[in-house]
């Protein structure tokens, strides 16, 4: 319940943080991946780069040591005059242990061809064309061979081969010397592609392209698996005598691609992200498995409760329909949740279903229901299944669901008839003590009664038989002794029957009243049985009712102070507080002090205070100390019962009851207070003492 | 029963606080024609007795008395009475209320005449008044008898006086006249003239009388 009725207010700047934190996380993440991606570019390309300038470097290098080992062979060549035969051979043998030298000539001095071996591993050169068709630049370079004294290798051309084929081919012309005479040239045809295959490595061939050529970027030569894409090239010069190659070497991987590296950089991005959610996932999995737990658990709890509970329960929706009761209430009407649902319910007395429904229309609907109302309750009665009516009190509070709608209106409903029987029960005790203890009183005061009514009897009976005497024997004046006897006999009966009312009166059971009386006119109805009693000890009664705050524009004796009470309870307590002042002056007070004191006075604005006062020998301490307790009794026929029970009366009307010695510390005052009567100004309610 | 009229007229003294009861029962005695004074507490009737002159009553009487009354009850006023000399001609009945009874037969057992039991049957107690009534006039007869023979008893000179108290204690003339060393025929002589003084024809007779008188 009180989770549902949480407000969501709390929770907009925790959910704008949530949100703010997510998108911290996936800008950090971009720019991460950004950055990345950009980095692993840059390191990609530079790397191609290096590895092109690496791969161009030793190629150049390996070409250039190639060429000059070549070249120191083909001078070894010419050492020593060979014979034409074995120089042929020597030839044919340097060819086959360097691919790329195609062909090698001996040229006398004016470059004519003495000589010439073609390599046995492929097509002979010019076949297709003349050697003497291609021979400008091999001339050029064996003059400035000849110039120099040194093997020079001439400018790069092109031999075409059948099919379309053909080799860039350089000539070196090595210059013969024979005891210091020229003695004519050398000249080695190297196939350049030749060259940069055999300069290549394998690994190189796979990664690069590797080519010659000009200045102007015409290829002359290419060697490599796969062609290069241009993106990343290195070019080295080649330098030899005669002539510089610009070797090129090209890699074939071209300017890295974004695509692959976004999506890799994205699927991590993405698997970062997918970690960080299955953490969070993970988390709140656990968190929310600890709160199903706890939510069981209080559910358990809640039906335990609810199980427990004695006060009944129940939840109706806005439409006035049942939507939950707990065990109790079925208990208590006795009807079954199924039995529950139908319309009316079926706990509602049949003869006040329209009212109920009314009211319950109101209820329901009223908005501007107070919720004191709610906290107070308000009583109705149910019916249970066997048919009986029973008294409950309802207790209602708002239904607010989860997301803070009103649904309907949630009643406890409490059985409350046990609780009226009990009063009911205790009244009537109370109602019982107090007539017991009138019949105590009476009691207590039987033998006084019966002496008071054995006079006015007695009386009668004698009047009686001495009027038959009188028949039997009479004389002249009989008539005028009956006439008398007569008169008194009517007389006693007449008195004897107020002491029976006086009684009755008194013994009576009525029902607990409060009422606004004179407090001389409570005095009046309990002083017949407060003088029988004092009349066989001799006392006096003396009454002083004080005026009840005299004021100068009345005279006081008009007024008499009023108070609210129940008439036979406080008649009662007077008999009771008179009668122990008489009986306690009864054995140790002289006759002629034997006076009981009954005063009134008007002692607050809201209070009358009443004193009974006798002359007797005061309260001993140990007496006094258990004065009030109930059947504590000093007196063979006494109950016990007065002077608590006279407590208890007064406590009930608001007063207090007390005791104490009398003024001149003799004698034993018994003071109360009753309330006087609530009005705007006590002292204009006076009643008129008639005096 | 009808009382010796030379006795005097019997009069019934009440002693109760409650005037109704007293005129009623005056009124009753009345209708049987007794003459009846009623006292309104005990300490009026002490007052009364205290100018009586003995010998008193003079006349058959009988007291009424309410055991409880303000002041002095009956039975203080009661102990009072058989403290004093109480005149044996003044029966007392006590007026008992309910729950008074074990005081009264207590009464009773000390000389009280009888007690009746409020409400009482009204001619029960006239009876009873009568009895007492009659019981004291009896007193009456004996007292004067008494006085009669103290009379006589005072007219006796010392030895007849001496002869009589021998006669009395049984002892025949010879031993009478051994003990007083006289004569018998002295003796005879002062026996004769004991019984003509004192009235009686035999010495049982005389014996009788003087233990009657002593009673």
């Amino acid at each position: 319940m009180n989770a549902s009725t949480e407000t969501p207010s709390p929770n907009r700047p925790r959910r704008t943080r949530r949100a703010l934190l997510w998108a911290a996380l996936v800008g950090l993440l971009l720019v991460a991946q950004t950055l990345l991606v950009a980095l692993t570019l840059s390191y990609e390309s530079s790397r191609a780069q290096d590895e092109a300038d690496a791969v161009a470097g030793e190629a150049a290098a390996e070409i250039k040591r190639d060429l000059l080992r070549t070249m120191q062979a083909l001078q070894a060549l010419m050492w020593g005059e060979p014979l034409l035969q074995h120089w042929a051979d020597s030839a044919t043998e340097l060819m086959r242990g360097h691919r790329e030298l195609m062909r090698v000539e001996r040229r006398d001095r004016q470059l004519a061809v003495t000589e010439a071996v073609d390599t046995p591993l492929g097509q002979p050169l010019f076949k297709q064309m003349a050697r003497s068709d291609l021979q400008v630049d091999t001339e050029v370079a064996c003059a400035a061979a000849l110039r120099m004294a040194a093997p020079t290798f001439s400018r790069s051309y092109f031999v075409p081969l059948t099919g379309g084929h053909g080799h860039e081919v350089v000539d070196l012309c090595v210059p013969v010397k024979n005891a210091g005479q020229d003695a004519g040239y050398l000249v080695g045809t190297f196939a350049l592609s030749q060259l940069l295959d055999a300069a290549m490595s394998q690994r190189q061939g796979r990664q690069h392209e590797l080519s010659f050529v000009e200045g102007d970027g015409t290829r002359l030569a290419r060697a490599g698996l796969a062609r290069g894409v241009g993106v990343y090239q290195a070019e080295r010069l080649v330098d030899l005598p005669g002539v510089s190659l610009q070797l090129r070497a090209d890699s074939i991987k071209g300017r890295p691609s974004l695509i692959p590296n976004l999506a890799t950089a994205l699927v991590l991005g993405l698997s970062i992200a997918l970690f960080a959610v299955v953490l969070l996932l993970a988390r709140d999995v656990r968190r929310r498995a600890r709160a199903e737990s706890a939510l069981a658990e209080a559910l358990a709890f809640r039906k335990a409760m609810e199980d427990s509970l004695i006060t009944g329960l129940r939840a109706r929706d806005l439409g006035g329909r049942i939507t939950y009761v707990n065990p109790a209430f079925c208990a208590m009407v006795g009807f079954s949740v199924e039995e529950m649902a139908q319309e009316p319910p079926p706990y509602w007395p049949p003869e006040h279903a329209e009212f109920y429904a009314e009211r319950q229309r109101n209820r329901l609907l009223g908005v501007g229901r107070e919720t004191s109302e709610a906290r107070e309750g308000f009583e109705s009665v149910f019916v249970r299944k066997n048919g009986e009516r029973f008294p409950v009190m309802i207790y209602e509070a708002p239904l607010v669901d989860g997301q803070g709608r009103h649904t309907g209106w949630m009643s406890a409903v409490l059985d409350v008839s046990a609780q009226h029987r009990i009063e009911e029960f205790s009244r009537q005790q109370q109602d019982r003590l107090q007539a017991t203890a009138r019949l105590a009183t009476v009691g207590e005061m039987a033998s006084l009664l019966s002496h008071e009514l054995n006079q006015p009897l007695a009386a009668i009976a004698s009047y009686a038989s001495g009027s038959l005497n009188l028949l039997d024997d009479g004389d002249e004046a009989t008539p005028e002794m009956l006439r008398q006897a007569l008169d008194r006999i009517a007389e006693q009966a007449d008195r004897a029957g107020r002491i029976i009312k006086s009684v009755h009166h008194f013994v009576r059971r009525r029902e607990q009243q409060r009422e606004t009386i004179a407090a001389d006119l409570l005095i009046d109805a309990v002083l017949p049985l407060v003088r029988l009693q004092a009349r066989k000890s001799g006392t006096r009664i003396e009454i002083d009712i004080a005026s009840a705050a005299p004021r100068a524009e009345s005279p006081p004796t008009t007024r008499v102070p009023r108070v609210v009470c129940d008439r036979t309870m406080l008649e009662q307590v007077l008999l009771n507080l008179t009668r122990n002042g008489i009986q306690a002056m009864e054995t140790e007070t002289p006759l002629d002090e034997r006076v009981l004191h009954i005063r009134v006075r008007q002692s607050h604005a809201r209070w009358v205070t009443f004193i009974v006062a006798d002359a007797g020998p005061g309260i001993a301490p140990e007496v006094a100390a258990q004065l009030f307790t109930p059947f504590y009794t000093t007196r063979s026929e006494g109950m016990g019962l007065g002077l608590s029970l006279c407590r208890t009366v007064i406590e009930q009307h608001g007063g207090a009851l007390d005791f104490g010695p009398g003024p001149h510390g003799r004698g034993t005052e018994f003071r109360f207070t009753l309330p006087a009567p609530k009005t705007a100004d006590s002292g204009e309610t006076s009643v008129s003492l008639n005096a | 029963m009808a009382l010796d009229p030379a006795l005097g007229i019997p009069v019934v003294y009440l002693v109760d606080d409650e005037d109704v009861v007293r005129d009623a029962l005056a009124w009753l005695l009345r209708s049987r024609r007794l003459l009846s004074e009623g006292f309104g507490s005990a300490e009026a009737f002490e007052a009364f007795l205290a100018e009586r002159r003995e010998p008193w009553p003079g006349s058959p009487s009988c007291l009424l008395l309410d055991v409880r009354m303000p002041g002095t009850s009956g039975l203080v006023l009661f102990e009072r009475l058989v403290e004093r000399p109480w005149p044996a001609t003044l029966p007392v009945i006590f007026l008992t209320g309910h729950g008074d009874v074990p005081t009264a037969v207590a009464a009773v057992k000390r000389g009280a005449f009888d007690f009746v039991e409020k409400p009482f049957s009204n001619n029960t107690l006239v009876d009873r008044v009568e009895l007492a009534l009659q019981a004291s006039a009896e007193a009456i007869v004996r007292r004067r008898a008494a006085a009669a023979v103290g009379q006589a008893l005072a007219e006796l000179t010392e030895r007849e006086r001496e002869v009589m108290q021998l006669v009395i204690d049984g002892r025949p003339n010879k031993s009478i006249a051994d003990v007083l060393a006289i004569s018998v025929r002295t003796v005879e002589v002062h026996r004769a003239r004991v019984f003509e003084k004192m009235n009686v024809k035999s010495a049982v007779e005389l014996a009788n009388l003087l233990r009657e008188s002593n009673a």
